[in-house]
């Protein structure tokens, strides 16, 4: 897969594509890839795509100011299910992918292209919390056995 | 007692293009879920075990509902087609029994949905004999009454069928005609009579408080007309069941808004109290035009601790095997982002607190 301009290689785990190359919230199921040294892109990871049912809408809250992580910046809306849609870390929104907030069906391409927003002024001691990147893969095998669990995913 | 003018089962003709009823059915999203065919999860964490079958055939229903998204007439491909707004995936038949069966002590009520067709009753009978072979959930069969007649309705109950659905809909005469019979593509044999007939039958073989009529509150009904019904299927101890009118894009009614969330409350609230608490169409007060204006102040306590009990604003269904809410349909009639029309669940303080005020209880009595 070819991102940027770089060659990007993808991981198989569990029956999805991950990429082994990026941060990991393992709560919200979002990627973060650091783009500058303060600067991150956010989108949903496979699980998340999965889980969220099929995507029928993305609201993005104007105004947002300084956010912590875990404020809502916007909005998910599946066929059966309505959430926040939350960021992984403090920062200001910058930009948001407006051809996927038009169509999320995007997503369901590649999640990993169908980036959602980008943050500025976010703090490396916190980006430090998410799973790194040499933890990816087992963070998301527990993750999907979790889900598997709790009777979320497809049998 | 209705003769038999039930559309002729024309098997002889019949192609499959292999992805039909009876080895093929569509399942709602959310049975689709809960049964695991797809990934998901609701907006509000309750338990589901309302499984939702619909039969599927390539030229599809032969029907031509104003509202409905399976309408003839409404643009776009059967296959693509969504059924009170949503998709329907397709399984295969021997498939979802199975799942059923895994799950059969989650489950509360199965229930087929029969769409007109010739094949249909066949069909019907044919899914059900399936499921009872290995899941002992309650079935019910929401019917196509152009396809029946009464023998037809007593070999439903002699394969085990529990319950009987009508979805009458339209619950006037004269809008049942102009909605449903009277439309672009032809009626396909729906006529207020041959519902009522059909009605009738299954009321006297299934027995009481087995069967039920879906109404649907918006098609451009009166209050009276609906609160009339209620009363004349309560004293015959049917079910009446409250839908919501959703629009489906593309359909004829696609504009057509549906009804405010004060009627939609109110409506609820009037259909509990007369069949739960005996209320009759004269202990409420109408408008010239039949809009409910009132309700008799001599029962405000009654009305009030009802609306604050919330059972009446739950979905309507049939019932699982102990009396709880069997059939719950979540999200059926309103998208996740908007306020729950009905609940799949019972609702929480501060979901009364919101239906209060939806409600304008201190508004209602005279």
């Amino acid at each position: 897969m070819k991102l940027g301009g770089y060659d990007v290689a993808k991981v198989k785990c569990k029956g999805y594509e991950i990429r082994d190359d990026l941060y990991y919230d393992h709560d919200r199921n979002l990627w973060v890839e650091r783009i500058a040294s303060n600067s991150v892109r956010v989108g949903f990871d496979p699980l998340g795509v999965e889980v969220s049912g099929t995507l029928a809408q993305l609201v993005m809250h104007p105004n947002l100011g300084t956010l912590c992580r875990g404020d809502a910046v916007g909005t998910l809306e599946a066929e059966k299910f309505v959430g926040p849609l939350e960021t992984p870390l403090g920062g200001r929104v910058v930009a948001f992918n407006e051809a996927v907030i038009s169509d999320p069906r995007r997503i369901y391409a590649d999640c990993f292209q169908a980036w959602l927003f980008e943050l500025a002024g976010v703090q490396s001691e916190e980006l430090a919390t998410l799973v790194h990147p040499t933890d990816v893969t087992k963070d998301f095998e527990e993750r999907v056995e979790t889900y598997k669990r709790a009777g979320v995913l497809s049998w | 007692m209705t003769t038999g003018t039930a559309m002729t089962l024309r098997s002889r003709n019949r192609r499959s293009s292999g992805q039909e009823s009876p080895e093929w059915v569509r399942i709602s999203a959310a049975s689709a879920i809960a049964l695991g065919f797809r990934s998901g999860r609701f907006g509000r964490d309750f338990d589901f075990g309302g499984i939702n079958l619909l039969l599927n055939y390539e030229d599809g229903c032969r029907s031509d509902c104003g509202y409905c998204g399976l309408a003839r007439t409404r643009p776009g491909d059967y296959e693509d087609k969504s059924f009170i707004r949503v998709e329907w995936p397709l399984v295969r038949t021997d498939d979802l029994v199975d799942r059923m069966a895994a799950v059969e002590d989650r489950l509360t009520r199965l229930c087929i949905s029969m769409v007109t067709s010739p094949y249909a009753f066949e069909d019907s009978l044919e899914i059900t004999s399936r499921i009872n072979a290995k899941v002992r959930t309650p079935l019910s069969i929401l019917v196509a009454p152009p396809t029946l007649n009464r023998r037809r309705l007593e070999r439903f109950y002699d394969a085990g069928v529990d319950m009987i659905g009508i979805g009458l809909d339209a619950v006037t005469e004269r809008l049942f005609r102009s909605i449903r019979t009277d439309v672009p593509a032809g009626g396909a044999g729906l006529s207020w009579k041959k519902y009522w007939n059909v009605v009738d039958d299954a009321r006297e073989i299934f027995g009481p408080w087995k069967v039920n009529c879906h109404t649907l509150v918006g098609l451009g009904e009166s209050d009276q007309d609906l609160v009339d019904l209620f009363v004349r299927l309560v004293d015959r101890q049917i079910f009446p069941y409250l839908f919501c009118f959703n629009p489906e894009p593309d359909s004829r009614m696609g504009l057509v808004p549906k009804s405010t969330i004060t009627r939609w409350r109110r409506i609820q609230l009037v259909k509990h109290l007369v069949e739960k608490e005996g209320f009759r169409g004269d202990d409420f007060r109408f408008s010239e035009e039949g809009s409910l204006t009132g309700v008799r102040a001599v029962h405000a306590d009654l009305v009030v601790e009802t609306a604050n009990q919330g059972l009446a604003f739950m979905t309507n269904g049939c019932p699982g095997e102990n009396g709880e809410p069997g059939c719950t349909r979540p999200y059926g009639s309103y998208r996740p982002t908007e306020q729950f029309r009905d609940f799949p669940f019972e609702p929480t303080t501060s979901d009364l607190v919101n239906i209060r005020a939806e409600l304008e209880v201190d508004r209602l009595f005279f």
